[in-house]
């Protein structure tokens, strides 16, 4: 397998796609390009983007996001373009498709959907891994990870970004192909000879005691301890409803909730998304009722110390290989909490992985990988909030 | 009674374990209730943490804000004072700096003053169409525009009021939640005005931020400053290139004329000097031949007359051979036949030559010529004419038991060479003039001596044939000393 990549941080959209592609032709060092992943920000967004991309490197499989911001070899990118090509040898295949329009109705059937799409061609051979990029804000987000485990397998291991549909003043999409999607899932199945490994974080302790989810649907949680959900919170900021609301994004980002997995220490992160006015809570992921769960809170020094933990993770079982890729997928909430110091996040990365292992990846609202990847034993995908995932990949 | 002592050996153990399991039940439930206390407590000083915690990441969030809009506004001062190009000025103004500052979307206009309107010179954020609708309403509202800027003012969303710009206005035409407009006040240039602004509904404006924006329009507007007043030092610099370059041609045209002229007045002296010495070898000749007597005894009268007649043709031979060799050497038709010269033996020589008219005139001529400036390269002959020259002039003007010294020494690549008198001086303002042509200095030892005026400036004609330079420095009655610089043999 080979590996190109180009970034380009040029103003000029056509320009910045010149470049990068450029850039990344150069870097592969072959002809035979097999296919694209796409990072942008928000801005470069547009058909015309996917069509100068097309007309440098050809009718390739393409498939990408675009979000607030990149990730870069360079750092974080607020405006930025980022191209990977692969050329993969005779040893490696792989399949790559999406499902569209997906509504709260359909998330569970596009999940199947995607999973049988992804499958085609690919049944009698050994599959390794799958990528997924979503950016759908259904509160059942969980059901597409369940459809696509009811195809794909529920220990097989499956490695998402959820990009957020707005950040600030800016929309942003999914790429496939020659599309710029909404409401839509993409994903690429690995499989033959293919070397990977993932190191996922978050760094996020629990604070007070422990509370169990009495009333829950999929992402909803209605009541804590048979109260209100929301109670929580306003027990804990000593704050009514509506200031609640306002600080919902500061709340989102510095207070998620972490559900207690049996067999982990290790917490499930989940933000909560929004507040409802019957006092239910919205959260970025399934809260499965009867779950164990506890206010969670961070710091600079725990968020750097676990994206150190996670890169480290991500290189075990390396020894000796050639890491041609690390894809970073990034909670955005990271960025806010790490504040000014959220380049440093990505250096420390860099730091633990080796200046030569090239970086590419999105800030994102949800994280989809399984807990534990080194043992498998709980090889089940998970939808993970406030973390970081580092998935290396090598011949 | 049997069964009832069984009964009681039954019962008894029982009732004893039942107290001992409700004993231990209580002492398990009082230490659930200290748990469940712990846990309230700890859950108690949790919450006080999450509110500390998050009074702290306000704090901290504010804080970065402010240093990362100080930060960008640093850079953005830094790249718009570097250059000195009005347009160049706006185009600075990047996205990524903007966004640093919280916006993400600004635009900035300057007044007109011949086309009497407001003038978009930078606009990002907003499509063509936003652009259009924003020039449109800036102009349609002119007077209120230029009395904010007149106002010398900075306003935000927060401190406006509604005045400057309406809800409506502010949603249907710049398309922002949030603003901070300010006025761009260069002191001596066009006067205009910046608009930043945001969509995003969760930035809260503060003073301080209108305080960074009223920085960078400050900046913005020194930055404009700058570039007029580079651009009128530019411009005045032109044109006085230009009438440099007006005047060297005049100047090159007059000299070239100059040149002309000199050189037919070269021709002209060379050719009237030639025709002059004819005859006045013939009048010399025929005088010699008369005073000589082959051609009968003269009177007494006669033969005054004649050595007057002699005399005067030798004054004016050696007034033509002047004219002739300066001539010459205006018009480059003497070569300085250049070969290794001592200045002592030059020296020696002229002493000899002149020692009479020394002994006459009493007068002491001293020789200190250096050991290391003593060899020059030079034609012998020229040079020599040169201190003739310079030595009889001293003697001319120098009074009986004076001094006349001739020094010499190596301040550099040339060999300096001094003449000094102690004779009357020359006044200040003729010391340039006498090396020009027939020029004499009006004293009254040149009334009493006869003199052609040529005789420095066919000096000067032959130092400067060899590279070198002369001068003069005296005062009246101090004396003179011209000195002369010649190459030497290295």
């Amino acid at each position: 397998m080979r590996v190109g990549i180009g970034v380009s941080t040029e103003q000029d959209h056509i320009k910045a796609v010149k470049e990068a592609a450029g850039k990344a032709i150069a870097d592969l060092n072959t002809e035979k390009i097999d296919l694209a992943l796409v990072f942008t920000t928000g801005e470069f967004s547009h058909s015309l983007v996917l069509q100068a991309i097309a007309g440098i490197i050809g009718p390739i499989p393409l498939l990408g996001a675009s979000s607030a911001a990149v990730i870069s070899s360079q750092g974080t990118l607020k405006h930025g373009f980022i191209i990977i090509l692969f050329s993969f040898s005779e040893s490696t295949y792989f399949n790559a498709d999406c499902v569209k329009d997906i509504t709260l109705e359909t998330t569970l059937s596009a999940g199947v959907e995607l999973g049988q799409k992804l499958l085609y061609g690919c049944k009698n051979a050994r599959r390794n891994l799958s990528v997924i990029f979503s950016n759908i804000d259904t509160p059942n987000s969980s059901s597409l990870i369940t459809g696509l485990q009811q195809k794909l397998g529920r220990s097989f291991p499956l490695i998402g970004a959820t990009v957020p549909k707005n950040t600030d003043h800016q929309e942003n999409f999914l790429y496939f192909n020659s599309q710029i999607l909404n409401n839509s899932a993409c994903g690429i199945l690995w499989g033959g000879k293919l070397k990977f490994n993932l190191g996922i974080e978050h760094g996020w302790q629990p604070l007070g005691k422990p509370r169990y989810i009495t009333r829950a649907t999929a992402d909803i949680v209605n009541e804590i301890d048979g109260l209100p959900a929301v109670n929580l919170y306003k027990e804990y900021f000593a704050k009514e409803i509506p200031e609640l609301k306002r600080e919902l994004k500061r709340i989102s980002v510095f207070y998620p909730l972490g559900i207690s997995i049996s067999e982990k220490k290790e917490y499930l992160l989940r933000s909560v998304v929004s507040i409802e006015n019957d006092g239910s809570l919205v959260f970025r992921g399934e809260v499965p009722e009867g779950s164990s769960i506890r206010l969670m809170i961070s710091s600079k020094e725990s968020c750097l110390l676990s994206a150190r933990s996670a890169a480290q993770t991500a290189i075990k079982d390396m020894e000796g290989k050639t890491i041609k890729l690390a894809l970073i997928f990034n909670s955005l909430s990271r960025q806010a909490l790490l504040g000014r110091q959220s380049a440093q996040e990505i250096k420390t990365v860099q730091e633990v992985l080796g200046e030569n292992v090239p970086l590419a990846g999105i800030y994102t609202s949800a994280e989809q990988a399984p807990l534990d990847f080194i043992n498998y034993s709980l090889g089940k995908t998970y939808i993970h909030n406030n973390s970081i995932a580092v998935l290396t990949i090598a011949n | 009674m049997i069964i009832l002592l069984i009964y009681a050996l039954t019962i008894l153990p029982l009732a004893l374990l039942l107290i001992y399991k409700i004993q231990n039940v209580n002492q398990l439930r009082s230490q659930v209730l200290g748990l469940k206390k712990s846990l309230d407590d700890m859950d108690e000083q949790a919450k006080l943490i999450v509110r500390t915690d998050m009074e702290l990441n306000k704090i901290q969030e504010e804080l970065d804000k402010k240093i990362t809009g100080l930060y960008a506004l640093q850079r953005l001062s830094r790249i718009i004072s570097m250059t000195l190009e009005e347009e160049q000025i706006f185009k600075r103004i990047q996205p990524e700096y903007l966004n640093d500052l919280g916006f993400e979307k600004a635009f900035g206009f300057l007044w007109d003053d011949e086309e009497k309107q407001f003038v978009l010179h930078f606009c990002l954020g907003y499509s063509d169409d936003e652009t259009k609708k924003i020039k449109s309403f800036i102009n349609n509202n002119k007077e209120r525009c230029v009395n904010f800027i007149a106002d010398e003012k900075t306003l935000s969303s927060i401190s406006q009021n509604n005045n400057l710009i309406t809800p409506e206005e502010l949603n249907g035409v710049f398309n922002v939640r949030s603003f901070i407009v300010s006025a761009l006040l260069p002191h001596q240039n066009k006067k205009g005005l910046i608009f930043v602004g945001t969509k995003n509904a969760e930035i809260v404006l503060t003073e301080g931020d209108e305080e960074l924006i009223k920085i960078l329009a400050t900046q913005l507007a020194q930055a404009l400053e700058n570039a007029r007043l580079f651009e009128k030092t530019w411009r005045a610099q032109q044109e006085l290139e230009k009438k440099v370059t007006e005047r060297t041609h005049e100047l090159t045209v007059a000299m070239e004329e100059v040149k002309k002229i000199s050189a037919r007045k070269t021709d002209f002296v060379s050719s009237v000097s030639h025709e002059l010495r004819t005859p006045l070898t013939s009048i010399k000749g025929y005088a010699a031949i008369l005073l000589t007597g082959k051609l009968g005894d003269l009177p007494k009268d006669v033969r005054e007359r004649l050595e007057k007649i002699n005399r005067h043709s030798d004054e004016l031979v050696h007034m033509v051979n002047n004219l002739l060799d300066i001539s010459r050497i205006e018009s480059g038709r003497v070569t300085m036949k250049a070969e290794i010269c001592n200045l002592k033996e030059i020296a020696a020589k002229v002493e000899d030559l002149l020692s009479g008219q020394l002994k006459e005139r009493k007068l002491d001529l001293i020789t200190e010529i250096s050991p290391d400036a003593n060899l020059i390269l030079a034609d012998r002959t020229q040079i020599e004419r040169v201190f003739i020259n310079l030595i009889g002039n001293a003697m001319k003007f120098t009074p009986p038991e004076g001094k006349i010294t001739i020094r010499s020494h190596k301040p550099k690549n040339m060999i300096q060479v001094d003449v000094s008198d102690t004779g009357c001086g020359i006044p200040i303002e003729a010391q340039e003039a006498i090396f020009e042509e027939f020029y004499r200095v009006d004293n009254t030892i040149n009334q009493e001596v006869k003199g052609t005026g040529l005789g420095l400036a066919l000096v000067k004609y032959i130092v400067e044939a060899h590279g070198g330079k002369i001068w003069v420095k005296s005062a009246v009655g101090s004396g003179s000393t011209f000195s002369l610089t010649l190459p030497t043999t290295s």
